[in-house]
């Protein structure tokens, strides 16, 4: 077994934007997204959540995993997206969540697994990993952000946060 | 916030152990329990509970979203991982305020309301598990059959 931190890096993707200037259809959006969410058949919609927080409206919906993965780690087990704001001035954050994500090591011959579970992480299955949807999600999140906006979309309206 | 721990010769009942975690987070009113999973992975016990946030907190950023208990292994050698989320994390940028934002989002954080913040549930619900672990096992709890890693 190969020995070496373990990599934050591969689990984590929270991202979050905020959009100015955009007048943004976010009820079409936050539908969009939904429909963007069930087209993947390895999830299922598990909870939303409308409404207004301190006067600011808020949509989020969450999708887990239908079904047991073939491998664990760093497989996809949660996508939550949220939009919370008005029209012209708006966030939105994307989670996408993955199993025993900081357990991957990153080594010459792909990931190499710490602790007793290397049979379960089977790496290099071809399983639906949590890094890859994310990144997906995020360009086809994009792509209805511009279909769903009033006004053009550039770099200067829109500020990205990586957690 | 994603906390690992492996254990190992502990003799755990980890069906009884798991149970009892889902009884632990059930306990908390703002949670539904949204999936369940028992199974095996390439021949590896792997059970797996997520609860979701029931309804739209009074504040957001910081505010609990989901928590996801996951064990996998043997009862002499496994892993438990828990996982937090919380809304808009990044957001809470190191100034002299807690939390910045600009314009009509401000009204998202209220910060000193009362809401269930991850943290504060993610420390209490890790020391719980803790205990279950000890609860559940034949043999005695010592550090050195115990690996933590934090994300």
């Amino acid at each position: 077994m190969r020995r070496s931190r373990p990599s934050s890096k591969v689990n984590k993707m929270p991202f979050i934007r905020k959009y100015k200037d955009l007048g943004t259809d976010l009820d079409n959006l936050y539908q969009d997204i939904i429909k963007a969410l069930q087209q993947e058949k390895d999830l299922e919609i598990a909870k939303e959540n409308e409404g207004l927080i301190n006067g600011v409206g808020f949509k989020s919906v969450t999708a887990v995993r239908a079904s047991l993965p073939r491998a664990v780690s760093g497989t996809l087990r949660e996508v939550t997206v949220t939009i919370a704001g008005v029209p012209d001035d708006w966030l939105l954050e994307l989670h996408t969540g993955s199993w025993f994500g900081n357990m991957i090591l990153p080594g010459t011959g792909g990931f190499l697994i710490a602790g007793p579970i290397g049979s379960a992480a089977a790496a290099g299955t071809t399983t639906l990993m949590a890094a890859q949807y994310g990144r997906k999600l995020k360009n086809q999140i994009k792509e209805l952000v511009k279909k769903n906006s009033g006004k053009p979309y550039s770099a200067d309206k829109v500020e990205t946060f990586i957690d | 916030m994603t906390l690992v721990r492996t254990y190992k010769h502990l003799g755990t009942d980890l069906k009884g152990l798991f149970e009892d975690i889902i009884k632990e987070i059930t306990k908390e009113p703002q949670l539904n329990i949204v999936s369940e999973m028992r199974g095996e992975i390439k021949g590896v016990p792997m059970m797996s509970v997520t609860a979701s946030r029931s309804k739209i907190p009074k504040i957001l950023v910081g505010t609990l979203r989901e928590v996801t208990v996951t064990i996998t292994g043997v009862p002499d050698n496994y892993l438990i991982e828990m996982h937090v989320g919380e809304w808009l994390r990044s957001l809470v940028l190191p100034h002299t305020d807690p939390i910045f934002l600009v314009g009509p989002l401000t009204g998202l954080v209220s910060v000193g309301s009362s809401g269930l913040l991850a943290a504060t549930y993610g420390r209490e619900l890790k020391l719980k598990i803790k205990e279950l672990v000890k609860k559940h096992s034949k043999s005695d709890y010592t550090d050195d059959k115990i690996e933590t890693i934090i994300d």
